[in-house]
């Protein structure tokens, strides 16, 4: 029971998740007090501010932080809040999640530039949130497009990182979220909220519990239960329902492991005597 | 409560003590005093693994993680000559594995000043340190298939690791490669120690180079952080303390929170 | 193809170009011939005492700027105004090492190419792969589509589209993907409890697992979400154990690591670390 080859764990693993994409067992998802301080953070953003949504993030997570970004647009645009998309790092989170944005967008007959913008890779982390903060216009330059981001109408009146009312960062990466907290949220009070990875997630529950965190989804986890506050379900509740059985599976592989150790140990124990 | 644009004279007085506390500390350690360093298994035991690399005839790999140059892999470097020193002793090749352009050049100084000081100069091999690539899974991969084609019997994995550390060092393992790993950030420890057989956790990382020299400087420093550590724990008790006594609404407002918060 | 250089180094925007052209030739020129003189003048000792003295000097400009009173909100001091050119500099002074990496990947994989060393065959796929992304990358970045994109995609988009969303995005999803085939093996073969305390952080790992997905809610869900008893659902107590035992538990850690940063950053600034990297002598 303790040398169960490898390559049978990886059917067995492939074997749940496949039976679950095909045919799904849902169970209910309630959010948790977390999920529930992101989405009531995005409510809250006052009329005539915009939320940065800091998609720092690229394929290889995507499996979270897509749904993630999915969810929160969905948020963003049913309470009618004006966002902009952004990266630092690395750059191909900005492409997947304006492809997010005009796929979602699309439901919501939102507009390119007057509901939503993306203000496109900017290389420089602390350098870019400093002089950001300063000069939005100046600091973001072109948008994603390469036009110049002061010709969208929905930057009128956005100069500086006081128009700014929620930093929402969805994010893979480690290290990223002490930037915007230590250069934004920290000395100008931005409100600020985030979505990690739940490997990650962890890490950052000093900040949540600090205040200096509003919200913050944890995993596909967090992704299905801000998919269930927008009333939108999606890949996030699917991934749900394999994850479910997929860690079942590994705690079953554990205990059938632990259970194998000790009839091994009180074989040795019985030799011995 | 936020955070600080510049450091209060709290922040300034903190720091200088703290400063103050690890430099004394490495001033009396040049001057003789003897410090007490604790064992610390997975810097132990990379004789061992350096040792059993020579006896099975293979190289050896030492991967430096993701980062360019910054103090998590300046650390990973000073780890790195003390194991080409060794390597160069026992006449055993090594492969760093770098994923950073900036980082190349630095890691290619240090391993052929590491090969000089160990009296082998001609043992150095300028191909052996590779950069891989800086994308996180190709820099895996990579770094996979360095372990398969060259099949090394020692692994080293030192520096900042992220999502690609499982893969490594599942790998690693199954190649069936003794591995050697540490890294400060704690949420890939879990994975290492699954799958490594020696792990160098958290603060331990930054005892290295202090652990593997004995050089005076470095563990005075290590005891003086020790002693900032024990300052900081002790101003943590007294802020638990007054925090307590000043709670509730009819209490005096706490005025450590005031000068914290600059009066925000 | 002037366009596309002047676009690169934002020369366009220079309210004049020509001279700032001519600057940045002249700085250019002027540097290499700094760091030649530099390179022949000085010898070992010297360079050490060099790199010492701008280690230095560069630790104390950033500690500088931190520590000195400041005044305003948002708060500066005289060096304030200073901290973001200097680090677009360092920036840029960092970007000149991308054309290190491509030497030498090129250098290792050329040398395969050329010998016909086993597996040359990867190699070649290694210099197809980076000039194929490079050009249709940059050909792509500079037709300046617009949304919505015309039904009929110019090509060189296309192929971007393919080599990015096609063949890189996919592969990057699907080798992160075999990490959860690697920790359930990883799992089962080295998780054993030895020990008491082994046994309670694998009951602690069980309840957050389970408290992280539906089925840890069902399982539990005969207990009342209202009652005093909620407590014991598994979300809940995944909940907990994240917020109440994780966290003080991860501020220790990140606590104890500050200060190892810190004392390796006061012995690299003074230049006291120790090894072969830095010095020899003790």
């Amino acid at each position: 029971m303790q040398q169960i080859p490898r390559h049978y764990i990886y059917l067995l693993l492939a074997g749940v998740v496949v039976w679950q994409l095909l045919a799904p067992m849902p169970l209910p998802i309630s959010p948790s007090t977390a999920t529930r301080g992101l989405y009531e953070a995005i409510r809250a953003v006052p009329e005539g501010k915009l939320i940065i949504i800091s998609t720092d993030w690229d394929a290889s997570t995507q499996a979270e932080t897509w749904p993630q970004t999915e969810a929160v647009i969905h948020a963003c645009f049913q309470a009618r809040k004006r966002f902009v998309i952004m990266n630092m790092q690395p750059p191909m989170g900005v492409k997947l999640a304006n492809d997010i944005a005009l796929e979602v967008g699309k439901q919501y007959r939102a507009r390119y530039g007057v509901d939503w913008a993306n203000w496109g890779y900017k290389y420089g982390y602390g350098n870019v949130l400093m002089a950001m903060a300063k000069d939005i216009a100046k600091t973001i330059g072109d948008d994603f497009y390469g036009r110049p981001v002061t010709r969208l109408p929905l930057m009128q009146g956005v100069r500086s990182i006081r128009d700014i009312g929620l930093v929402v960062e969805v994010t893979g990466l480690a290290g990223v979220t002490e930037y915007w907290i230590g250069l934004i949220q920290g000395p100008y009070q931005v409100p600020f909220a985030a979505a990690y990875t739940a490997v990650m997630a962890p890490g950052y529950y000093p900040y949540l519990d600090s205040g200096q965190m509003k919200g913050m989804l944890v995993g596909a986890k967090g992704a299905a239960e801000m998919e269930a506050l927008v009333r939108s379900p999606g890949k996030a509740t699917t991934i749900m329902n394999v994850q479910s059985w997929a860690h079942l599976l590994i705690i079953a592989l554990i205990v059938v492991g632990n259970l194998g150790y000790l009839l091994a140990r009180g074989r040795r124990e019985e030799r011995r005597q | 409560m936020g955070a600080l644009e510049h450091a209060n004279w709290f922040m300034t007085a903190l720091f200088c003590t703290m400063s103050g506390v690890i430099v004394a500390s490495v001033l009396l350690a040049q001057r003789g005093r003897a410090m007490f360093i604790r064992r610390i298994p997975g810097l132990a035991a990379i004789e061992e693994a350096v040792g059993r690399a020579t006896e099975m005839g293979r190289p050896m790999l030492f991967s430096t993680g993701l980062w360019g140059i910054d103090i998590v892999t300046l650390q990973a470097l000073a780890i790195l000559s003390y194991i080409v020193r060794l390597a160069a002793r026992q006449a055993t090749r090594l492969i760093v594995a770098t994923a950073s352009s900036s980082l190349l050049p630095v890691a290619e100084e240090s391993v052929r000043e590491a090969y000089t000081s160990a009296g082998r100069p001609e043992a150095h091999r300028p191909e052996d340190v590779r950069f891989v690539s800086e994308e996180q899974f190709s820099y895996a991969l990579g770094t996979i298939g360095i372990m398969a084609r060259e099949r090394t019997a020692t692994n080293f994995l030192f520096g900042a690791f992220f999502a690609e550390a499982l893969m490594l060092t599942e790998n690693g393992r199954v190649l069936g490669a003794l591995q050697v790993a540490g890294c400060p950030d704690p949420t890939q420890i879990p994975f290492f120690i699954a799958t490594c057989d020696y792990v160098v956790i958290g603060d331990e990382y930054y005892a290295a180079s202090a652990y593997l020299t004995r050089e005076p400087t470095l563990t005075g420093s290590l005891v003086g952080q020790d002693l900032a550590k024990a300052l900081l724990i002790g101003l943590i008790l007294a802020g638990i303390g007054l925090a307590t006594s000043y709670a509730g609404p009819a209490a005096p407002h706490n005025f450590l929170l005031n000068w914290l918060a600059q009066g925000r | 193809m002037r366009e596309a250089l002047q676009s690169l180094f934002l020369l366009r925007q220079a309210p004049n170009p020509t001279a700032l052209a001519i600057c940045l030739g002249l700085a250019l020129a002027a540097s290499v011939l700094l760091l030649y003189a530099l390179h022949r003048l000085l010898g070992p000792r010297g360079r050490r005492w060099l790199i010492a003295l701008v280690t230095f000097v560069g630790g104390l400009f950033f500690g500088l700027e931190w520590f000195y009173p400041a005044r305003g909100h948002p708060s500066k001091n005289f060096l304030t105004d200073w901290i973001e050119p200097v680090s677009n500099m360092l920036t840029v002074v960092g970007a000149f090492t991308v054309g290190l990496g491509i030497y030498s990947l090129s250098q290792v994989h050329g040398r395969n190419v050329r010998l016909r060393r086993p597996g040359w065959h990867n190699s070649l796929a290694f210099f197809i792969a980076m000039v194929a992304m490079f050009v249709f990358g940059l050909w792509e970045h500079y037709l300046h589509l617009r949304e919505p994109l015309p039904k009929l995609v110019p090509w060189p988009k296309g192929i971007y589209e393919i080599l990015f969303s096609g063949l890189f995005a996919p592969l990057q999803a699907a080798t992160f993907s075999l990490l959860a085939f690697y920790i359930a093996s990883a799992a089962y073969r080295a998780f054993r409890i030895r020990t008491a305390e082994a046994g309670l952080m694998m009951a602690a790992a069980f309840v957050v697992m389970l408290g992280q997905v539906p089925v840890g809610a069902w399982l539990t869900s005969a207990i009342p979400a209202a009652s005093g008893w909620s407590f014991f659902r598994l979300e809940k107590l995944g909940e907990w154990v994240l917020a109440w035992l994780n966290t003080p538990a991860q501020r220790a850690i990140t606590f104890g690591v500050a200060i190892g940063a810190l004392a390796m950053s006061l012995r690299v600034w003074l230049s006291l670390e120790r090894g072969t990297f830095f010095s020899e002598q003790s």
